[in-house]
């Protein structure tokens, strides 16, 4: 189904949503009718104040009225609804009969309780009826609704189900040239120009347009504007309201990824629906925006992450949320803009089930040891990859193109891995969050296993014993020469480590030298220890094979990312364990 | 199906593009029939024949990949080349790209691979000489050569089309295995497709766009054929 088309449902389920076709009205009575279209009350909507002013309801769109004569759907002022006027009322008779003529027509193959109702009751009103007490003289010249007597509390007539779907085929019968619409393949009026979408994240505040046509190269066969892309004027109401209402702040229906505004709903009744929203919000942001002030919602955010975490740890679904079918279709629409228009940058429809497996593979492949603190949102993940690490400079694209990935579960875009490689190059800053990332691109895209945790045995691949050997030089150019060091060999020598080893790893051999050298006169028993341990990082190299290449290439230089982020957090894990840390002692 | 063709066409990228989701273009999840007839058209076709697409199988996964490029926002005028034409003299007629450049977002289809199934009819222009089978020998004599009037495109003209003609009888090339799962409708419930465009009617004024409902059942698309009540015009 296409993105509008959904959207387009989604509108129909929005607990509050303005319905097509309708406005707010100045309403002072209501009818009560019964079933057989008998008055049984009449109720004044008046507010208590001192002009006793109407009430405004939401009532099927008035009609535009000059001097012909033209009755509203289902409510109107008295002349017409009952025939009676303050008035001399020259046209009373015709404006009442001109109400009841329309109303006949239009619900003329109705099978709807209270329409036949008001149809019956249409039949047997005689504006002489019209006495007090039932009927009270201020009634004259008020806007009139109708409601039924089992329901009046609830809704009006014109809240009705059948009402409504009367009223979209009234309205759709009054347009002029129908087409097929494209979103729901009946013939209906097409709307020209689409109402704008804000709140996308970047997008002009005034609002962008996802359907758009304001140059002639965008334009075909000569069509003008909304011929091009023939969508019902329903249908355009439709997406652009419920559009509009997921993308408000607090929706609860939008996340930012990147560059790309994200809104998901699902296709559910409320309570589920609602269920597997947040929980797709809780997966994706840590919701920490969230004003969770209510102990009611602190109480819902404990459950939550307490399900989360059962998740994220590989336990099904249907186990841990037995509340949630996992046949539930979601929805996720990343929009992001461009010159005054939007762009779609993904749109992902699946069963809930999928996305959750698809979660759990994410995580399974981001999994990393010394793990990042927490479970850390896509969004961090991002901001490790931007200059300066500022959402601002989250390369385009590449957010949308990995949370498509994400979510379809489908190779990663390879520029993560350029860019990760970058950016460690740029700022030699290897943490668990760029290791992370580094390995599920490896295991994803280019199947390759990739250690989760230190594998001190580990051979297979010489990108990730150079990056440990890395490590372990730098550890002992630490160990020498104190923490104060200040351009450390990681400083200087990372980029051109990982990339062209051959170049730098003979000089690292022998400034090692020099700093065991030191070491030895210091703290003995550290050397010996480092000593053995670069021992043993050598051993794994294979003499004959080329042991330290001339370059290596990108899945290698990964490799390497990973090797010195599990070495190198090998000496801090050491330290925070024995808390035995020897440079600690010399300082 | 006496007069049926079979065409294996596969290519890096293509975009059929959405007609709502014009500007910033987002592509269909599967070749669009009046995209399979330019393909085939751009093999053979003459005034004599009219291409009649009966189905598309799919033998690659869907994937989307969203890339951006320069395009141009205007159209060189009709009328103005005409006036060109009629004063033998190009003054005045060109587009200037450096001036008038739009970036655009598009999302487009990756690696896509299709079987477009289709057979051809004669029109009223068919003169004594066209026969069906003339022109059935011709189109699979040309196409399995790799002849064609213009590089045949998947959507927009810079995704080349790569085709191979499945001959009469011969199997069907393979599918992708990663397709077989519930997303492409395979085991029971078809992918809904949503309303798809079927083709532009040429001969009806205002030249409106007909539309389908589509949908993939095992990997396959069938497209109505232009007289049925699936067709929505």
């Amino acid at each position: 189904m296409s993105m509008i088309a959904s959207l387009v449902r989604a509108y129909e389920r929005l607990p509050d949503a303005p319905p097509f076709g309708f406005s707010s009205e100045k309403i002072g009575f209501c009818i009560v009718l019964n079933s057989d279209g008998t008055v049984a009350e009449v109720i004044d909507l008046r507010g208590d104040d001192k002009k006793r002013s109407p009430r405004m309801v939401l009532v099927p769109q008035a009609v535009k009225r000059t001097v012909g004569i033209a009755p509203n759907f289902l409510w109107d002022k008295s002349a017409y609804v009952l025939g009676v006027t303050a008035g001399d009322g020259k046209r009373t008779a015709d404006e009442h009969a001109k109400f009841r003529e329309a109303h006949a027509e239009w619900l003329s193959d109705t099978d709807d309780a209270g329409l036949l109702a008001l149809l019956r009751f249409l039949e047997s009103w005689r504006p002489e009826h019209f006495v007090p007490p039932i009927w009270p003289e201020e009634m004259r010249d008020q806007n009139i609704v109708f409601a039924l007597a089992e329901e009046y509390r609830e809704r009006f007539l014109h809240d009705r189900h059948a009402a409504r779907q009367a009223w979209n085929g009234i309205g759709a019968a009054g347009a002029s040239a129908p087409q097929i619409c494209l979103v729901t393949g009946e013939r209906t009026a097409t709307a020209r120009l689409h109402p704008s979408i804000k709140g996308v994240w970047g997008a002009q505040s005034s609002g962008a347009s996802i359907v758009s046509f304001n140059l002639d190269a965008f334009t075909s066969y000569g069509h003008e504007q909304g011929d091009n892309a023939p969508v019902s004027e329903a249908a355009v109401f439709a997406y652009t309201t419920a559009l509009n209402r997921f993308l408000e702040k607090g929706s609860g229906h939008r996340i930012q990824i990147g560059d790309a505004s994200t809104v998901f709903w699902a296709d559910a009744e409320k309570h589920m629906a609602e269920l597997a929203e947040s929980f797709f919000a809780a997966m994706f942001d840590t919701g920490e925006a969230e004003d969770t002030s209510k102990t009611e919602d602190k109480l819902q955010t404990k459950i939550l992450a307490t399900q989360l975490e059962s998740i994220r740890l590989g336990q099904k679904l249907t186990d841990v949320l037995p509340e949630i079918d996992p046949g539930v279709r979601f929805h996720v629409l990343g929009l992001s803009p461009n010159a005054a228009r939007l762009s779609v940058r993904f749109y992902w429809e699946d069963d809930f089930g999928q996305l959750t497996a698809n979660y759990q593979k994410y995580l399974k492949e981001m999994a990393i040891e010394p793990a990042p603190d927490g479970w850390p949102p896509l969004w961090h993940y991002l901001n490790d990859l931007a200059v300066l690490g500022k959402r601002d400079n989250v390369p385009p694209n590449l957010a949308g193109d990995w949370m498509r990935s994400i979510l379809t579960g489908t190779p990663y875009p390879l520029t993560l891995l350029t860019m990760a490689l970058t950016r460690i190059r740029a700022d030699g800053k290897v943490n668990a969050l760029r290791a992370a990332i580094l390995k599920s691109v490896l295991i994803r895209n280019l199947n390759m296993e990739a250690p989760v945790a230190l594998d001190p045995a580990y051979k297979d691949n010489k990108g990730y014993v150079l990056g440990r050997l890395f490590a372990v030089y730098e550890q002992v150019q630490r160990a020498a020469l104190g923490r104060n060091v200040n351009a450390t060999i990681k400083d200087k020598f990372y980029g051109s480590a990982s990339a062209t080893p051959q170049k730098v790893f003979r000089t690292l051999d022998a400034g090692s030298q020099n700093h065991f050298s030191r070491l030895r006169k210091q703290n003995p028993g550290w050397a010996v220890n480092l000593e053995k341990l670069l021992a043993s990082v050598t051993d794994l190299m294979d003499p004959a094979g080329d042991p330290i290449p001339v370059s290596l290439n990108s899945a290698e230089q990964a490799m390497f990312g990973i090797g010195y982020h599990h070495q190198r957090s090998e000496f801090f894990r050491e330290r925070d364990d024995k808390n035995t840390d020897p440079t600690e002692a010399d300082e | 199906m006496s007069y049926g063709i079979r065409l294996h066409v596969w290519g890096q990228h293509a975009l059929f593009t959405r007609p709502e989701l014009k500007v910033e273009r987002y592509s269909f999840d599967v070749i669009t029939p009046s995209a399979a007839r330019g393909v085939l058209e751009a093999i053979h076709w003459k005034p004599a024949i009219r291409w009649v697409i009966d189905r598309v199988h799919v033998l690659k996964p869907i994937r989307f990949q969203t890339i951006r490029r320069n395009e141009v926002g205007h159209k060189a005028p009709a009328g103005k080349i005409k006036q060109a034409m009629n004063r033998g003299d190009l003054a005045g007629l060109q587009l200037l790209v450096d001036e008038d450049r739009q970036q655009r977002a598009s999302t487009v289809l990756v690696a896509p691979a299709y079987v477009i199934e289709a057979h051809f009819e004669l029109t009223a222009k068919a003169g004594p000489d066209d026969t069906e089978g003339k022109h059935l020998d011709i189109f699979n004599r040309r196409a399995a050569r790799g002849q064609c009037f213009n590089q045949p495109c998947l959507g927009t003209r810079e995704f080349v089309a790569h085709f191979e003609l499945v001959a009469p009888g011969a199997r069907l090339p393979e599918r992708d295995p990663d397709m077989v799962n519930a997303q492409h409708g395979f085991g029971g419930s078809p992918r809904d497709l949503g309303t798809m465009l079927w083709d532009i009617d040429h001969t009806a004024p205002g030249r409106p766009s007909l539309f389908f409902r589509a949908s993939l059942n095992e990997g396959v698309m069938e497209v109505p054929a232009s007289d049925s009540p699936e067709v929505l015009r």
